[in-house]
């Protein structure tokens, strides 16, 4: 085979004999924190990001209006009914846990597994998990028909002498996303600390000086420090690992340990992991590809890390593709006719539409990322991306809508379709994740400049050598 | 009237010092305390003052300190009355001239909840759903609250007095001139009480006329009588004994006057173990209950049954002199089984025909049922007072013209409601407002009201004094429950104070009427004796034996070809609305109509291929023409139906019943549409001609079920798992297999992921469902949101499927939708109590447990809401509050409202999960009353609501460790099966197969015991 001929600049391709440069341009350790710290640093942010924020402003006071109508009113202003009654808010709610996902595998996964190039999206990504686990929490807080009462499902001592049920996925969800949004939270805080310090080293004024210095906790950047802080993440790395296979494996209990047709089939926790893990990347790759050309990220976060994560696409679309088939094939093999009509209903009943929306963005679209074109070319990934987080959306819906609109019972089988306030409170839900994403954009470090420093070509021990 | 306004007689009670210090008791003790020779001069003004202060101070009576208030109006306790404990009233209630004898529960001296009374014959101890609907009716706020004066668009409220004065001057100048220009138009009633004062009243003013008027006439019904029997006799069905039963568009379970003691009846021989189980057939228009319970049915236009039942006569003729049939004329094959079965089972064999056949097809039924030798077996006759009444059209007719023609100067209505439902040709509102005096007495001030001159409310039966008939002659007293609220006064009460009597209260009334219909002697043991049952028993009418008129058969009304284009119109009563008088009860609007599962609403229901003839589509508005008058409604597709026939209910499109189902002064609208505005007065029930054409308007009805035009896929699935669901079989299966249920489903080993709890110690609750008895008529229904404050939602949340009924009848339709009749079956499906129970292990905050004796017990307090439980139920029978269902209570007109819930059972938030419970409250009351006498409990001394309620007995419920009780015996026979066993929920509730009885010559069901299904 003769040698290829690779252009320098070119790093997605796949050179055995060359290591593909992760960070592009003319990168040094200068150049990574001035890239990341000027969009911090910056007195005024470019007027996009007050556009976008007031806007997500907005609708995050919308959001929080319809939850306030919603709590003094009754969930009779949703679509819900009888049978369907969950409908949008626990799809939402899934659907924003799933999100979570991806940023936790980079964080965590990625860094035991030594996969450097997570080093660029770490940091974004693992803040978009947050914030998607906070929108996510809110749904099923909300969601209750006594919001007031809704302490009791944690088990705290009381004058009742009475403890929750143990027995539930539900309460088993509020032990997962709590522990899921505790350890996100403190894992990301460990690795923004070196970060912070930089900032606050650079700050000019005494009220950022302040702020970042707390957030700092005094950091020297001695080697103990920087040796706790890599142990701390190795720590969490590996209890977070655990949490990105268990949590939604968990939230998958919700329906998989109850009965109704649909529902009921062991595969959904895997199937509903790989299916967050897709959602998930597919969300970052939606926020990175503006936000990397909007504040000037090109050179740290490159094609090559986009293109990695759209193979992580591909690669789980094809798990999730196989998830449902193994589900028809498994509904059809149990005999069981109230599954198989469950299954068959999806398809070709009258909610088929949904179905084919899901099958197609979840399942076909994806496949376009075998073409290299589609995998590294931005404005065609983000199409994709979007795509498949619709298809995800619709996943959900026909898990959980569809399946409760026909059960076991047909005189009790219903239609349901959706409110203004299902409608305006999903909308909203992205206000308030884009509100606190663009505050992360702005006032916090965006990459993981420690990080990305550790894989630039200079700390390459053997830089330099053929 | 409270005892706040009266005196106390023992001086115990005073509102001030003053009062206090004026009373003789304080007097009395001054002067025990400071004898008069206490000369007051004598002490100084300080001292004087300590001794009268303190003297008032310690004058409290009985040493209290402070003042005290008499918290209930009774000073010393009644014998055997416990505040806050149940008692049982008899009473009755009348519907359609007939008794219904009832027990209602009252508590604190106000009725809560109605139920059969044990020893009527007419219930049995069960009802239809207008009794237990009644109670609604009593505090309904919308009410009429006192007399009225109405002139013009002012209707100011008025006293009793000013209305007496009212009577004294005008009345007199008629009495002076004997009646003459005094109508009285009257509700059918077969009140002793009012006879006897209808008696009185044409002796005192002869020249007056008196008119009976009802919607649902029986006109037809007395004209058949009349020209087969040579006078109008009733007839009645001793059901018990008939082998054979034809129904011919006559809906004899759900809608005769006599429904519930027939459907008892009825159901008594419906079992399949004693042998001889009975058999039904149907032959009618519209789909009814009494249709659905058929084994055989015909479907066919109501102008084309009298062709149908001459045929079978000409049928019968041979069969019963033993020859052949007559040779070329092939015969309809259920024609000739049912001929068959009639001559075999000849004296234990009934036909029965609808009130909406014309009087040739009565006369016909007679005749048949002599030849039969049914007579004086299965078929009684009875002589009716007043048989020389005019029909009901005919008199309200003559009372037209007699109005047009100025003869009527002062028209009293007693009850009813003519000015909406008289028929429309008559224009009789017209006439209505030309009468100079209109007096109208009636529970709301509704339609008739509004047009008339004066308004008097009416006491409903529960506040009554009052006697009537059931239908087969016994004597029934209605006692009062509570006194009228407003003053309202019964048919009886009014028309004798009218004519000026005195005493002319319900009470003196009905005794009068009693001492002579049963004499003077050992009147007060008599009296109380009855009135603690509720009727007299044995003082049914006798048997009569009228000989047949012409025993030629006349000619039956040649059925007219139905023109091209044109249908026939069928007028029926309304399953919730009745002829109109329930309309404003929210109960009745929301509970699904049988078979359409229509909720607020009437609709003109077609057979799906008459529909696609006139390009009519489902969910849209149909435009109906009919003798000039138009009218828009939804349509409803029904299988079954007949063909070229569309069925309307009466009862709807209402401008001033209340709030509830439409008000046009306070702009409320109306729900439904007006069918008596299409109504004819020479063709009642059913008219051919009508037109009936697509308006392409949307409009979609507010059903309980999904409407039966879904996708191909939900059919079959509807059709493959409601099989397993609803079982049934024909006799010939059971008795080839009676275990032929419980292998429908075939499963493997259950076995259950913890320890299973053992219910062999103290009670295990269970229920027992006779799918074979079920009928389908709601009583149920309408008894559990009676019993369990079941708010009603409306129709906008019915459409959203958010109704709040814990019990429900899902009914199914089997094979073809297409076909001319399907056969239809209903379950009632309730919380089934599972052992091991789905919606137990997924609540997150146990608000959902287990108790010892096998209850789901739903604790509303720990709910928060988070509806996980409802989404496990694989019954789908728990409900959830969506919103806030009471507002209407905070609101002071409607204070009265509060009254009608039962203060056993909690009234749940917002936000909160509720299913049904097997009546716990009524089981933890049947404990508690078993634990203080120290003794066991007996089966069938805790009924749940829905199975007292049950006409057919249907639904058993009791003990199931009590080896003796009803239920435990249900639950052990060969055909009882669990719904969804497999799912290995454990369900305490079982289902009794339904056992059809098709003729073995139709028999065309494969056997389906080899069958297995996974």
């Amino acid at each position: 085979m003769s040698t290829l001929a690779i252009p320098v600049d070119d790093n997605t391709s796949n050179d055995p004999t060359r290591r593909a440069q992760l960070i592009s341009g003319d990168a040094s350790l200068v150049t990574v924190t001035d890239t990341v710290s000027h969009i911090v640093e910056q007195p005024q942010p470019p007027l996009g990001w007050y556009v976008a924020f007031g806007i997500s402003v907005c609708v995050t006071g919308v959001f929080f209006l319809l939850i306030g109508y919603l709590i003094l009113t009754g969930v009779g202003v949703w679509g819900n009914n009888s049978p369907v009654f969950w409908a949008w808010d626990i799809v939402n709610f899934v659907f924003w846990v799933g999100i979570g996902h991806a940023g936790t595998l980079i964080s965590a996964i990625l860094l035991l597994f030594r996969q450097r190039w997570r080093t660029s999206i770490n940091r974004f990504a693992e803040a978009m998990t947050i914030f998607a686990v906070i929108c996510a929490g809110v749904f099923p807080g909300v969601h209750v028909g006594r919001v007031w009462f809704a302490y009791w499902l944690a088990p705290y001592p009381n004058h009742m002498t009475l403890w929750p049920n143990f027995r539930s996925p539900l309460l088993w969800d509020v032990f997962a996303v709590s522990t899921y949004f505790t350890v996100s939270l403190v894992f990301w805080y460990l690795g923004m600390i070196p970060d912070l310090a930089t900032l606050r080293d650079r700050a000019r004024t005494p009220l950022r000086r302040t702020l970042y210095g707390v957030f700092a906790m005094g950091w020297r950047g001695s080697a103990r420090q920087w040796h706790r802080v890599e142990r701390g993440s190795l720590i969490l790395a590996a209890l977070a690992t655990g949490l990105v296979l268990s949590v939604h494996s968990v939230v998958s209990f919700d329906f998989a340990v109850s009965q109704v047709p649909g529902w009921h089939t062991t595969i959904f926790p895997p199937y509903f992991v790989a299916g967050a893990i897709f959602s998930g990347f597919a969300m970052v790759v939606t926020l990175m590809v503006p936000a990397r050309a909007f504040f000037g990220l090109k050179d740290l976060v490159t094609i090559r890390h986009l293109d990695n994560m759209n193979k992580i696409i591909l690669a789980t679309s094809c798990m999730v593709g196989y998830a449902y088939s193994v589900e028809l094939f498994i509904a059809w093999y149990s005999g069981v006719h109230y599954e198989r009509f469950a299954f068959l209903n999806r398809a070709i009943g009258p909610y088929a539409p949904y179905y084919w929306t899901m099958v197609i963005c979840n399942v076909f679209v994806p496949h376009l990322f075998w073409f290299k074109k589609w995998r590294t070319t931005p404005a065609l990934m983000i199409i994709v991306a979007v795509l498949v987080n619709v298809g995800m959306w619709m996943e959900r819906f026909v898990i959980i809508a569809i399946s409760l609109t026909r059960g076991h019972l047909p005189s009790s089988w219903r239609f349901y379709s959706p409110t203004w306030v299902d409608i305006g409170m999903f909308i909203g839900s992205f206000g308030l994740f884009m509100t606190l994403f663009l505050l992360f954009c702005r006032f916090l470090p965006m990459v993981a400049m420690a990080e990305v420093k550790t894989v630039l070509a200079h700390s390459e021990p053997h830089a330099g050598h053929a | 009237m409270s005892s706040l306004d009266q005196p106390d007689s023992n001086g115990t009670y005073w509102r001030s010092l003053g009062e206090l210090s004026g009373s003789p008791r304080f007097r009395e003790f001054l002067e025990a305390e400071f004898p008069r020779e206490l000369d007051p001069s004598g002490m100084s003004r300080r001292r004087w003052l300590q001794l009268m202060g303190a003297s008032i101070a310690l004058a409290g009576v009985a040493g209290c300190r402070w003042p005290r208030e008499e918290i209930l109006p009774l000073a010393v306790r009644p014998e055997g009355r416990v505040p806050g404990e149940a008692e049982y009233y008899a009473t009755a209630m009348e519907l359609g001239g007939a008794a219904l004898g009832l027990l209602v529960t009252s508590r604190d001296g106000r009725p809560v909840k109605i139920e059969g009374n044990p020893v009527h014959p007419a219930s049995r101890g069960a009802t239809h759903v207008f009794a237990q609907a009644a109670i609604l009716e009593l505090y309904d706020p919308d009410r009429s609250r006192g007399l009225r004066q109405i002139t013009g668009s002012d209707a100011p409220s008025r006293e009793w007095a000013e209305f007496s004065a009212f009577v004294d001057k005008h009345l007199q100048p008629l009495r002076d001139k004997q009646g003459e220009g005094l109508a009285v138009l009257a509700e059918s009633s077969s009140s002793p009480t009012l006879a006897a004062i209808k008696a009185r009243f044409a002796q005192r003013l002869p020249k007056a006329r008196w008119v009976e008027y009802e919607p649902l006439s029986d006109d037809y019904v007395r004209a058949g009588a009349i020209q087969a029997l040579g006078a109008p006799y009733r007839t009645h069905f001793q059901l018990v004994d008939a082998d054979v039963v034809l129904c011919v568009d006559c809906d004899l379970l759900c809608s005769h006057p006599n429904a519930v003691q027939y459907a008892r009846d009825f159901a008594e021989r419906r079992d399949p173990v004693s042998g001889n189980m009975n058999r039904l057939y149907a032959v009618e228009s519209g789909y009814s209950v009494t249709g659905t319970a058929a084994d055989h049915r015909v479907s066919l236009a109501s102008s084309r049954i009298g062709g149908w039942l001459a045929r079978l006569e000409a049928a019968l003729a041979p069969r019963i002199a033993k020859e052949q049939p007559a040779n070329g004329e092939v015969e309809d094959p259920v024609l000739s089984a049912l001929a068959s079965d009639l001559v075999a089972a000849a004296g234990r064999s009934v036909i029965a025909v609808g009130p909406g056949q014309p009087p040739a097809v009565h006369a016909a039924a007679h005749r048949m049922n002599q030849a039969l030798g049914n007579v004086g077996k299965t078929v009684v006759y009875y002589a009716v007072p007043d048989p020389e009444r005019p029909g009901h059209v005919a008199g309200l007719r003559d009372l037209v013209r007699d109005v047009n023609e100025k003869l009527v100067t002062t028209l009293v209505v007693l009850g009813g409601n003519p000015v909406y439902n008289a028929p429309a040709d008559l224009k009789f509102a017209a006439a209505f407002a030309k009468v100079p005096q209109r007096i109208h007495l009636s529970l709301y001030f509704d339609e008739t009201s509004r047009a008339a001159t004066w308004h008097v409310p009416r006491a409903q039966f529960l506040e009554s004094w009052d006697d009537v008939r059931a239908y087969d002659g016994t004597y029934t007293v209605l006692q009062p429950l509570i006194a009228p609220r407003y003053g309202g006064k019964t048919p009886s009460e009014f028309i004798a104070t009218i004519l000026g009597e005195d005493p002319a209260d319900g009470q003196t009334l009905v005794q009068r009427t009693f001492r002579e219909s049963f004499g003077e002697a050992d009147f007060a043991t008599k009296w109380q004796q009855t009135v603690h049952d509720g009727l007299v028993a044995g003082s049914q009418w006798p048997v009569q034996t009228p000989a047949l008129v012409a025993s030629q058969g006349t000619t039956m009304p040649d059925s007219p070809g139905l023109a091209e284009g044109k249908l026939e119109i069928v007028f029926r009563e309304d399953p919730s609305a009745y002829d109109g008088r329930f309309a404003n009860s929210g109960w009745l609007q929301e509970t699904p109509r049988p078979l359409t599962h229509i909720t607020w609403d009437n609709a003109a229901i077609l057979h799906p291929a008459t529909a696609r003839k006139f390009q009519i589509e489902p969910d849209t508005l149909v435009r109906l023409k009919h003798r000039g008058r138009e009218l828009e409604m939804p349509v409803y597709l029904l299988p079954g139906h007949a063909r070229d026939t569309v069925t309307v209910t009466l009862g709807y499109g209402r401008k001033a019943a209340g709030k509830v189902a439409g008000d046009a002064a306070l702009e409320v609208a109306s729900v439904g549409a007006d069918t008596y505005s299409l109504r004819h007065s020479e063709s009642l029930y059913f008219d051919v001609g009508v037109e009936v054409s697509p308006t392409g308007k949307a409009y979609t009805l507010a059903t309980t079920e999904e409407h039966h035009a879904i996708d191909s896929l939900g059919k079959a699935a509807r059709e493959e798992r409601g099989r397993e669901l609803l079982r049934e079989g024909t006799l010939a299966e059971y008795r080839e297999d009676p275990e032929f249920a419980r292998h429908r489903v075939h499963h493997p080993p259950l076995k259950s992921l913890w320890n299973e709890w053992s219910y062999e110690e103290g009670h295990r609750w269970g229920m027992a469902i006779d799918l074979s008895k079920c009928i389908g008529c709601n009583a149920c229904v309408v008894a559990c949101q009676a019993e369990n404050n079941v708010p009603v939602v409306g129709r906008q949340l019915v459409l959203q499927g958010r109704e709040m009924h814990w019990l429900r009848v899902d009914r199914y339709f089997w094979g073809d939708a297409e076909a001319d009749s399907p056969p239809v079956s209903h379950q009632v499906v309730t919380c089934q109590q599972c052992e091991n129970a789905p919606c137990e292990q997924v609540c997150p905050v146990a608000a959902t447990v287990h108790s010892h004796e096998g209850l789901n017990d739903m604790v509303y307090n720990r709910c928060i809401g988070t509806r996980y439980c409802a989404n496990n139920c694989p019954y789908k029978v728990r409900r959830f509050n969506y919103f806030y269902f009471h507002w209407d209570l905070e609101k002071p007109e409607n204070e009265v409202k509060k009254m009608v819930y039962n203060p056993e059972v909690t009234i749940r938030s917002r936000g909160v999960m509720e299913k049904c419970t097997y009546c716990v409250q009524r089981i933890q009351a049947g404990k508690i009353v078993a634990k203080n006498e120290r003794r066991p409990m007996v089966d069938g001394e805790v009924r749940s609501a829905c199975q007292q309620a049950c006409p057919t007995r249907a639904i058993e419920f009791g003990d199931l460790n009590d080896p003796d009780s009803r239920v435990a015996k249900s639950q052990a026979a060969e055909r009882a099966y669990a719904m969804l066993a497999e799912l290995n929920a454990k369900p305490r509730t079982n289902y009794l197969a339904r056992i059809r009885n098709p003729h073995p010559s139709l028999d065309k069901t494969e056997h389906e015991h080899a069958r297995h299904t996974g």
